[in-house]
């Protein structure tokens, strides 16, 4: 399932939503990844003629906060979470296992669109320990057995 | 909802929630926030389900709330009014909870809480532990209100606190309270919350602003989620009141995009406010404007820094800048801002409720209140945890938290995150608070504690937590941009064994610098974790750049498996338990022997490093490694039995070694392999040293000792008893012979004494540990009658009341010093102790022996506070108004051993340490004579077979070493076998599904045991110890596979 065109419709209706917000870039940014799941490069232009920027103050900020990506990614988007207590719990084997099964490193998104694995500095849920997100789910006190058995449901949901 | 246009209407509307109230409807409050990724969700339309298949709606009300605190047990629900909690609950126990519990109030012991020690149920909340210390303030309505409901907080007494600020106070003296309040900012740094609003309102300039920081990103905190899920009002009030005082018309929330939940909620709520007319203009009708909104982040850790997050909100690149000047002068757009953490604002309307003088009551002289911690990593009871400021670091971890989880070893907390610093185990008694973390070398930070035990590498977290600044370094100055990548260039350099040794100073320069140089506060503290690291974990520093070790047996290059690498001696475990699956037991112990020629004492008595280490045990429960090792090895004797072949001797130079205990005789053992001609001399007419003369049989059979002493003698090595050496025959002696090294080994045998008032010598039923110990064991007739008090709290002091208890003492009591969790006595020996009646009375000091004509009558004790004093070293403190006597007829001091050097004549040149013993290089063992060599208890002190196991094979290979002229360090690096056994064992995945607990060693009943010296513990049949063998994981093989 390939990303779809750039809706320019659907970009120029959230640009003029925020246009006249006061500090209304990161918004803006925020909503068009909300709706399409990433920010198309294409958009940088338009963003930055709207609110009165240069495009690489956009483009500076957009690479600057970890939250944007200017990529596609899939569609279950995977978050290992490697904060502190996840890591003294051992997230390093969970994430290398979740390598191995969705055969991606981390910022990376399968051929097909499905799965995106990224890791998170945190996700506050430190008393589940170790533990992943799945786009808005988050899954706790993970074992090898169970990563499998979360990830395979999503490869399940896929197939029917 | 109507807009309230007055004060009075605030509270009217109160009244009516209150009065709509149905009288006694059962609540059930369940946790919709943290607990919803264990599944509450599901839970709550179960039980929601059955409420109305039942027919009980009128009188239940199912409550989506925030957070209970006790996350551990997630999913947690509470029922009201009764006061119980359930834990772990499924979906499918709906249907009993409302049958049961919520029809006919009985109470299901399944879903409750377990004590840990008796396994009963606990039903009430205020009865379960973790509960009983805390005191939830700030978290009082988190996990009993909807937080998406607005009348539920003005019915818990919500924006009561925003009513009297508005109609009873002005500016100024909401300002005063908060001062007098001594609120400190929750944040981390601990600035003056009422000062800093001062700042604020005194600024020139309009309009003004004040933010909540709910940019969380410290890893390892989620106090500050948990408020915002499950209490957002209080955040919201005490925003009100805190724009109120300063004079702000506009304020931001700065949230975390990772917290939809809290997003969700605090939207939520400001729409509800908004209604309410809480927000906008003219609030309550008293004039008072303020709008507020939200701004999510975009994941940047370094947006919690103030003047960054200001940048962000502004929707710039979320960068630092330079202060002076501060946010209070020019902030937001230039104009004066106040930015305060959530927890602080949630903190404002108690205070303003309740008045400064109750607030300040509980807390420390510096700052009031209470804190909350987010309690996670290797702890029982992770979750929230609300305290007053000034409780101890060890009443949060183990009264609250529980302790350590499977048994292990605490190593240290981390405070503040990557801006904070670890605090280890002798300061656990330090009470909380901003500036006795801070002289620790950690920081409060926003309230994350984060647990390590014994499996933890400090190198490891601090490299983790550099790899962390360094990542979210926004890169502005160049100290933190640079320092923080060389730092972590540094660790990681250390980590994957290649550190040098001058890596250590670079690391405290480099930190000093990059502190002191960098713009903000994520450069000027990032160092943090490594020199905190540092200062208590140095040994740790040095052993992965000397000796390729890692306590925690984490760091990939030097470990092939944690519980090989965890062996003192270094067996290579994986192989000889495939062994044993495989029914190869002979081989078995050929392996084990490779490193240690124990194999049949290791198997009763080892402290089992390997067990703690081992994988499995993160699943389930570690594989039983030393039970299997003994199963082994009395087959191995059983069948076999101590006859072998002598090592021949090809080397010309001949060997000394001075005790013949396991470190001793290891040493020869391995020389004799090595080809050398080995003697041992032996002061007592037995072989085994400790082993020997001084560990009970109950514990360890004479006769397994005795067979293993006579295989390494038929190994070749040759051992000369009543040989001591002393004055009369010296090391010099030796040497003059034609010895051409000789390993000292002569074990710590002597007890120390207590120095206790009234401890005088040759009186009547006063004894010494380990004498007593060796003149039962040497069959000495030592039948006890009477009462008998042990004074220790360390493995002799175990042996020593059970060996008293087996030759006839009436009643046999332990007091020691330190208190339950410090005890150094091994677990299993406490435990088995006890239930053989002995009474262990910990947390008393010894005052003073009373004694009548030459007699024991009974001793004095003061109750012991504390161990170690603020430094961390051994120092007890007592306290002498709490104390008691207790009647004794034996008094036995077991206070621990210290080497006998009396044997060493006077004028010798051998170099001595501080504390008696001599004074060898840790590495090879050599003394400051050429050819000489010590090692075992008799320089470490005492501590465990297995470690002096480990001594005596360094010795070996450092004689071998010296003898060939070749000055290189040591290493011992872990090795696989050359007899590879490769299996599947558990590693396959069918096996793994299948749940295959540890198999449980059986004992002989306590009853019966007493009456005599027999074993306590039995072995596994061969059947179980194959199948026990399975369970391995064979992590040796995985790894192997990672490398290719």
């Amino acid at each position: 399932m390939k990303p779809k065109e750039t809706d320019w419709n659907q970009l120029f209706s959230i640009i003029e939503k925020h246009k006249h917000e006061k500090w209304g870039l990161i918004p803006l940014l925020q909503d068009i990844q909300e709706s399409f799941g990433y920010i198309p490069p294409d958009s940088i232009e338009p963003v930055a003629q709207a609110l009165n920027m240069f495009p690489s103050q956009v483009q500076g900020v957009i690479t600057f906060y970890a939250g944007f990506t200017l990529k596609p990614r899939g569609k279950y988007v995977i978050r290992c979470c490697r904060g502190t207590a996840c890591h003294v719990k051992g997230s390093r084997s969970i994430l290398r296992l979740m390598k191995k099964e969705l055969g991606l490193e981390e910022g990376e998104t399968s051929e097909d669109y499905q799965f995106t694995l990224e890791t998170v500095a945190c996700l506050g849920a430190c008393f589940l320990a170790p533990t992943m997100m799945v786009n808005r789910d988050y899954f706790g006190k993970l074992s090898p057995t169970k990563v499998n058995s979360v990830l395979s449901q999503y490869k399940k949901s896929e197939k029917c | 909802m109507e807009k309230l246009s007055s004060v009075g209407q605030l509270e009217w509307l109160r009244n009516k929630i209150l009065a709509q109230r149905t009288e006694g409807k059962t609540e059930v409050h369940i946790c919709m926030t943290g607990c919803r990724a264990y599944g509450s969700s599901e839970v709550m339309a179960a039980i929601e389900e059955e409420v109305g298949k039942q027919g009980v709606s009128k009188q239940v009300e199912v409550r989506a709330t925030g957070c209970h605190g006790f996350c551990a047990k997630a999913p947690v629900i509470a029922i009201e009014p009764m006061g119980v909690q359930y834990q772990e609950v499924n979906p499918e126990d709906a249907a009993e909870i409302v049958s049961q519990t919520l029809r006919q109030n009985r109470l299901i012991d399944r879903l409750a809480y377990k004590d840990p020690s008796t396994h009963r149920p606990v039903f009430y909340r205020r009865e379960i532990p973790f509960y009983m210390k805390q005191e939830r303030r700030v978290l009082a309505n988190c996990g009993r209100i909807d937080p998406t409901k607005i009348e539920h907080y003005i019915a818990a007494g919500g924006y009561q606190a925003l009513v009297k600020a508005l109609s009873k106070m002005t500016p100024e003296q909401i300002t005063e309270e908060v001062i007098a309040a001594k609120l400190r900012g929750r944040g981390g740094a601990g600035f003056s919350t009422g000062l800093k609003w001062k700042f604020a309102r005194e600024a020139e300039g309009r309009p003004k602003y004040i933010i909540c920081n709910a940019d969380e990103g410290d890893p390892g905190a989620f106090m500050d989620r948990a408020v915002l899920e499950g209490d957002p009002h209080a955040v919201l009030e005490g925003m009100l009141i805190g724009a109120r005082a300063m004079g702000a018309e506009y304020g931001y929330i700065y949230v975390r995009e990772e917290y939809p939940i809290a997003v969700d909620h605090l939207t939520l709520a400001i729409e509800e406010m908004k209604e309410l007319g809480l927000l906008g203009e003219n609030i309550l009708g008293t004039g008072f404007n303020f709008h507020l909104s939200l701004k999510m982040g975009a994941g940047a850790f370094v947006c919690g820094e103030e003047t960054a997050l200001m940048a962000s909100i502004e929707g710039k690149r979320g960068m630092p800048s330079a202060r002076p000047p501060f946010p209070a002068q020019a902030g937001l757009d230039g104009k004066p801002t106040n930015i305060n953490n959530v927890e602080t604002w949630a903190n404002v309307p108690l205070i303003i409720k309740n008045g400064a003088p109750w607030y300040a009551e509980i807390g420390t002289e510096n700052s009031g209140g209470t804190k909350i911690f987010s309690l996670a990593g290797k702890v029982n009871n992770t979750g929230l945890v609300e305290v007053p400021l000034g409780v101890s670091v060890k009443e949060v971890i183990f009264d609250i938290g529980g302790g350590i989880p499977k048994g292990r070893k605490f190593k240290a907390v981390q405070m503040g995150g990557p801006s904070g610093g670890c605090i280890p185990e002798q300061f656990l008694n330090t009470p909380i608070d901003y500036d006795t973390i801070q002289r620790l070398g950690a920081i409060m930070g926003s309230g994350g504690m984060v647990v390590m035990d014994e499996n933890n590498c400090m190198v490891e977290i601090a490299r983790f937590f550099l790899s962390f600044t360094q990542s979210e370094s926004c890169g502005k100055c160049a100290p933190c941009r640079l320092g923080t990548t060389q730092l972590l260039e540094i660790l990681t350099r250390i980590t994957e064994g290649k550190g040098q040794e001058k890596d250590i100073e670079t690391i405290k320069d480099l930190g000093e610098t990059i502190t002191l140089t960098s713009l903000c506060g994520l450069g000027q503290t990032c160092a943090k974790p490594a020199l905190s690291t540092l200062r208590y974990f140095l040994k740790e520093y040095e052993d992965h750049i000397k000796e390729h070790r890692c306590a925690g047996a984490v760091c990939d290059s030097m470990v092939i498996s944690a519980c090989q690498h965890a062996c003192p001696a270094g067996i290579d475990v994986p192989n000889y338990v495939a062994a044993i699956a495989n029914g190869k037991y002979e081989k078995a112990v050929d392996i084990i022997r490779e490193r240690n020629p124990f194999p049949a004492v290791c198997g009763k008595i080892c402290i089992h490093p390997c067990e703690f280490k081992c994988r499995r045990g993160e699943l389930d429960e570690p594989v039983a490694i030393r039970s299997l090792k003994r199963f082994a090895a009395d087959w191995y004797f059983e069948n076999i039995g101590p006859e072998r072949a002598r090592f021949p001797v090809t080397k010309a130079e001949k060997i000394a070694v001075a005790g013949a205990g396991p470190a001793g005789l290891t040493c020869a053992y391995f020389l004799a392999k090595m080809g050398y001609k080995t003697v041992v001399f032996e002061a007592q007419p037995v072989a085994g040293g400790m082993l020997g003369i001084a560990v009970p049989e109950f514990r360890l059979p004479k006769e397994v000792v005795e067979q293993e002493v006579s295989y390494i003698e038929n190994c070749g090595v040759e051992i000369r008893y009543n040989s001591p050496i002393d004055a009369r025959h010296t090391v010099n002696d030796l040497l003059a012979e034609g010895y051409d090294a000789v390993f000292i080994a002569a074990g710590a045998q002597s007890s120390k004494h207590g120095g206790i008032e009234g401890e005088e010598q040759g009186l009547e039923g006063l004894y010494y540990g380990l004498e007593y110990l060796t003149d039962i064991r040497m069959g000495k007739d030592l039948r006890l009658r009477g009462k008998t008090v042990v004074i220790g709290g360390g493995n002799v002091a175990m042996d020593v009341a059970r060996a008293a208890m087996r030759v006839g003492a009436d009643g046999v009591q332990i007091f020691c010093l330190e208190d339950k969790t410090e005890m150094p006595a091994w677990e299993k020996d406490i435990n088995e102790a006890k239930e053989e009646g002995i009474v262990i009375n910990p947390s008393w000091g010894p005052k003073r022996i009373v004694h009548k004509n030459g007699k024991v009558m009974g001793i004095e004790f003061d109750e012991c506070v504390c161990v170690f004093d603020d430094d961390g070293c051994f120092n007890p403190t007592c306290n002498e108004s709490v104390s008691q006597f207790v009647e004794a007829d034996n008094i036995i001091i077991a206070i621990g051993q210290a080497p006998d050097t009396s044997f060493l004549s006077e004028d010798s040149q051998l170099e001595r340490a501080l504390w008696g013993t001599l004074v060898v290089d840790d590495n090879t063992l050599s003394t400051n004579i050429p050819g000489v060599f010590a090692g075992g208890d008799f320089t470490t002190g005492p501590t465990f077979v297995i470690r002096a196991i480990a001594s005596g094979r360094r010795a070996a290979l450092a004689i071998d070493k010296y003898l060939r002229g070749d000055e290189a360090r040591i290493e011992i690096k872990d090795e696989k076998t050359s007899f590879e056994e490769d299996t599947g064992l558990a590693l396959d995945e069918e096996t793994l599904t299948r749940e295959q607990p540890r198999f449980a060693i059986e004992f002989e009943e306590p009853e019966a045991r007493i009456k005599d010296f027999r074993e306590v513990e039995k072995g596994f049949t061969e059947k179980q110890a194959r199948q026990e063998a399975m369970r391995c994981l064979r992590c040796d093989l995985e790894k192997e596979r990672r490398t290719i």
